[in-house]
């Protein structure tokens, strides 16, 4: 277990499905429009018309503490880092084989030329202290944070928020 | 120079793209910063290395072209811009510190790269439409732009000459004006689809000192506000970095409750406590029964209706046909919601509405819609009141003051019709008044005198009044921008002389004589702005990503060069955009070499030490001087019985129902035929009205053109999520890509309009905008008898037929 895991909180009372989180990962990471995208922004729907209900949430990588993608890579480039439990991918070590994408329960790493891809929690773009990954910097309407797992919690359990479910134990916080 | 070679729109666009193709290549794989960590600020650098990483500043186009609403921090890695954010230091969004950008604003760096860029001018060849032109010097094309406007002049008077205004347009609302007061033109085609619609009807209804300044229904203090009723506003698709979703979002926490009366559930909307899903273009028969029950019920505010409204009895009698009963019918909603609704604006304090585009511009009885908008605001005493309709914190003086461009609104001649009629200078030479000749004035118009836009261009083939002989397009398709694309080919075939200016090819060039490369708002370094705020002031200017691409020119330089082409040269600083720049900053001591070289603009802490101050609460006096009787008008007699805007009657003094030119209530024969109703939403969160269908990341989101509609309404024709659709209107057809939405309502469509640009890095066709093409333009009625009689306002909904298109190339 990370000493002190980093994650995200996502507050679906504040999104409004902009797509900016979406496409500023792109951007950043340098990734072609037509291939593959690290975040997306999830819809799920509720009743019938007219009393229907609407819900955004924008997800990426679960940086999980028991992460499926990581115990079944056969090379090791697929690895939980000790210091802050983000889940990485070393591409120097990858070989592409997609076995990560099935130990997913999120369906998070994605074929992208030739390796396997996704968030690395903004890892090489936050080079001094207080940087924040790209999408919750351009957030028009703070519906992203990311930071310790532990005031992620906090600050999700201040509007009823939980941890997401699931076997791995996402590193994500919901409300 | 001039190159003999014969080009086809097809061919044109392979040669931009050649043109392009190592900047293309780049932009596609853009290198980031971040691997390498180099993300350093490095100035205002003039010449680049090899891994070196610049900032510069640049106010984002995505919103519109010369707008300065968000400031960004540009990154630029060996001379290709890669990454983009919003620059802290200007007070974007919510204040200070903010680097949020939207959809768009994350995209901007695939708009200079785009290989539908026009990169040298040309001069038509073939026959209009044909799309045959033939490359020319900037001397020529403005040689023959010169010499045809003086020649014109001189034959037909100078208000033959007219020019598209695409939306609040920086370059021809100050330059573009003056240049029209010195040639002695008043047509400005102005869209008719606008907030200025609103304005007008804002400024007739509940007052206010001017144009700009007009009284609004929008809380001016949202934190104090406990309803806010969102009525055809969509600012969560049209600019969100300004439509301050994330104050409202803070506001909803904070316990506002908010009402949103539109056709979808859409994002931001998807918050609100109710939803109102009313019929597209009914929004006046809703405005007028809430109206019935506020006054029936007596809900409103009996001592300011006495001392502050003008023939609220004549109102109160006048509403009393317009029961929910009634309206249900109408607009598709359920009577008890529409008591409910009524009941709650008629009874929580304070209450405001933010009304959109639409409901105020995009319906052909928008003024009546606005107009009973603001009378609920009114009769419920939320005028005026903290947390109210306006009422906003006073922000202290800028710390920086700088200097409008003069328009040299006196030069433009009043003739002895205007002197007859009472009428502002230049109003008798309208081609097509989008509000009336009587009302235009400098209080009531923006920049000067309008003709509307689509009206205007009709004149080219009715010649009523007399038809315009030239018209200029900069940054503006009108294919995209106005209603009935059948109409506007008719009217550019028969206009004797069309140019165009544009960054990209657009579908209306195909009918140019002359089209001009503009470069993009990222290759010029004319255009500043200021941010005040209380911390202090804020000023930036554009710095240059890149030199303009291939011949490109700054559209504020053509202006400049044309006026000095045309003799105008004394009152366009003899063509020399630099002085017309120092004259403007004059006044700040700043200078325009120390504004450049500030790749973050300059911020002025307040040393004054003034604060926000409270207003002065409910100070009708001064509020309402403006009006007649210094009241409210609930019966309107600024414009009651004054001829209307097509000089074809008289307008009304209360709010009346009309209702769109095709609806299920109000022709219910032609429902008969055709079923459903379509709407669109015309500004978009992935797409600048018509334009940016061709810029990747926005692109690969949503590749075809969609048509939200209920599942339950699809599989009764045998549609399938994802199918082609053939959607036909009375007035054209149009190929849709069927979208099953449940937050909308099984007899209503809604839609994107535009479509019309190819994106070619992912393989994806632009569409037409003629029958069988994509636009819903097609579809929508076009009679200008139809047209709102105040302001010129045009039906944006109709009723369709829809079926599955078989044979589709079905991509999705």
């Amino acid at each position: 277990m990370a000493t002190e895991q980093l994650g995200f909180y996502v507050d679906t009372t504040r999104c409004i499905k902009c797509w900016a989180c979406v496409i500023t990962c792109k951007q950043w990471h340098d990734i072609k429009a037509g291939t593959i995208s690290r975040r997306r922004v999830d819809e799920t729907n509720g009743g019938t018309f007219p009393n229907v209900t609407r819900t955004f949430t924008s997800l990426s990588c679960m940086h999980c503490a028991n992460p499926g993608c990581v115990s079944v890579c056969p090379t090791g480039a697929v690895s939980k880092r000790a210091e802050d439990g983000l889940v990485v991918v070393d591409k120097e070590v990858c070989i592409g084989c997609k076995t990560c994408a099935t130990g997913c329960p999120f369906d998070v790493p994605q074929y992208f030329e030739m390796k396997m891809d996704k968030c690395d929690g903004c890892l090489t773009l936050r080079t001094k202290e207080g940087d924040e990954p790209r999408c919750v910097i351009t957030c028009p309407c703070k519906a992203l944070s990311f930071g310790k797992l532990d005031d992620m919690k906090e600050a999700a359990a201040k509007k009823g928020g939980n941890k997401k479910d699931g076997s791995t134990v996402p590193s994500v916080y919901i409300s | 120079m001039a190159q003999t070679s014969t080009y086809t729109r097809r061919n044109f666009l392979k040669g931009a793209a050649a043109l392009g193709a190592a900047a293309v290549m780049a932009g596609c794989s853009n290198g980031a910063l971040s691997e390498t960590g180099s993300a350093a600020s490095g100035g205002n650098s003039q010449a680049t290395t090899a891994g070196t990483t610049v900032t510069k500043h640049a106010f984002c186009q995505m919103c519109g072209p010369a707008r300065t609403h968000c400031s960004t921090t540009c990154y630029i890695k060996d001379g290709v811009w890669t990454n983009v954010e919003g620059n802290p230091e200007a007070g974007n969004n919510w204040g200070r510190g903010s680097r949020t950008l939207c959809a768009k604003g994350n995209s901007a760096m695939q708009t200079i790269y785009s290989p539908l860029r026009i990169t040298y001018p040309m001069k038509r060849v073939g026959e209009k439409g044909e799309g045959k032109f033939e490359r020319c010097t900037w001397d020529e094309a403005i040689n023959i732009i010169a010499t045809t406007l003086k020649e014109q002049k001189e034959k037909y008077g100078p208000e033959s000459y007219g020019v598209l205004s695409p939306q609040f347009y920086a370059v021809l609302a100050t330059l573009g004006r003056r240049f029209l007061n010195v040639h002695g033109s008043p047509n400005y085609l102005h869209s008719a689809i606008c907030n200025s619609q609103r304005v007008f009807s804002r400024l007739v209804t509940l007052g206010g000192p001017d144009h700009d300044r007009a009284n609004s229904t929008v809380p001016g203090q949202l934190g104090k506000t406990k309803l806010l009723v969102v009525w055809g506003y969509n600012s969560e698709n049209s600019a969100i970095n300004q439509g301050n979703p994330n104050g409202r979002l803070n506001a909803i926490e904070a316990g506002l409750k908010v009402i949103d009366i539109r056709p979808m559930r859409n994002g931001l909307g998807a918050h609100a406590d109710i939803w109102v899903p009313v019929r597209p273009g009914t929004d006046c028969a809703l405005a007028l029964a809430i109206l019935n029950v506020i006054i029936g019920e007596d809900l409103y505010d009996h001592e300011f209706v006495s001392n502050w409204c003008s023939g609220f009895d004549e109102l109160a009698a006048h509403v009393q046909q317009y029961t929910p009963e009634w309206a249900s019918g109408i607009t598709g909603l359920p009577i008890e919601q529409i008591y409910d609704v009524a009941r709650m604006m008629g009874t929580t304090k304070p209450m405001g509405i933010m009304a959109g585009n639409g409901v105020g511009d995009q319906q052909n009885d928008g003024h009546d819609v606005l107009a009973a908008i603001c009378l609920i605001e009114a009769i419920t005493g939320n005028i005026g009141i903290a947390g109210g309709a306006g009422a906003g914190m006073v922000m202290p003086k800028p710390m920086i003051s700088t200097e409008e461009i003069d328009l040299l609104t006196e030069r433009l001649p009043k003739s002895a019709e205007d002197i007859q009629n009472g009428y502002s200078a230049g109003c008798s030479n309208l081609v097509a008044p989008e509000v009336p000749r009587w009302f235009q004035d400098e209080i009531t118009w923006e920049t000067g005198p309008t003709t509307a836009y689509f009206k205007g261009l009709m004149s080219t083939i009715d010649g009523n009044p007399k038809p315009l002989r030239a018209v200029f397009g900069q940054s503006s398709n009108p294919f995209g921008a106005t209603r009935q694309p059948k109409k506007i080919a008719e009217a550019l075939k028969a206009l004797d002389f069309y140019f165009v200016m544009d960054v990209y090819w657009n579908s209306s060039c195909d009918y140019a004589d002359i089209v001009l490369p503009a470069c993009s708002n990222y290759e010029t370094d004319v255009q500043f702005a200021m941010k005040n705020s209380a911390d202090g002031t804020w000023i930036g200017i554009n710095q240059k990503i890149q030199e303009p691409l291939g011949e490109s020119r700054s559209d504020w330089q053509f202006y400049l060069d044309l006026a000095v082409a045309m003799g105008y040269g004394d009152d366009f600083w003899n063509g020399d955009m630099e002085a017309c720049l120092r004259e403007q900053l004059e006044p700040s001591g700043i200078s325009v070499e120390e504004l450049r070289a500030a790749d973050h603009g300059i911020f002025i802490e307040r040393s004054d030490g003034a604060k926000p101050s409270e207003p002065k609460y409910q100070d009708y006096e001064n509020l309402f001087k403006t009006l007649p009787d210094g009241k409210v008008q609930c019966s309107n007699s600024w414009i009651g019985g004054k001829p209307n805007a097509q000089e074809t009657g008289t307008l009304g003094f209360l709010p009346t129902y009309k209702g769109p030119a095709e609806s299920i209530a109000g022709t219910s024969e032609l429902a008969q035929e055709y079923p459903l109703i379509l709407s669109d939403v015309h500004a978009y969160r992935l797409c600048e009205h018509s334009y940016y269908a061709d810029v990747p990341y926005l692109r690969e989101l949503q590749p075809y053109p969609w048509a939200k509609i209920n599942p339950q309404t699809a599989k009764k024709y045998g549609i399938e999520n994802g199918d082609w659709m053939k959607v036909e209107s009375p007035h054209g057809w149009v190929k849709l890509v069927a979208e099953y939405f449940e937050a909308i309502s099984p007899e209503t469509l809604m839609c994107r309009r535009g479509w019309w640009q190819e994106c070619a890095e992912l393989g994806l066709e632009g569409y037409g905008c003629f029958d069988g093409g994509s636009d819903v333009s097609v579809l929508y009625d076009s009679d200008p008898a139809n047209f709102d009689q105040f302001h010129s306002a045009m039906s944006k909904q109709t009723l369709v037929k829809i079926s599955k298109l078989e044979g589709a190339d079905n991509g999705n």
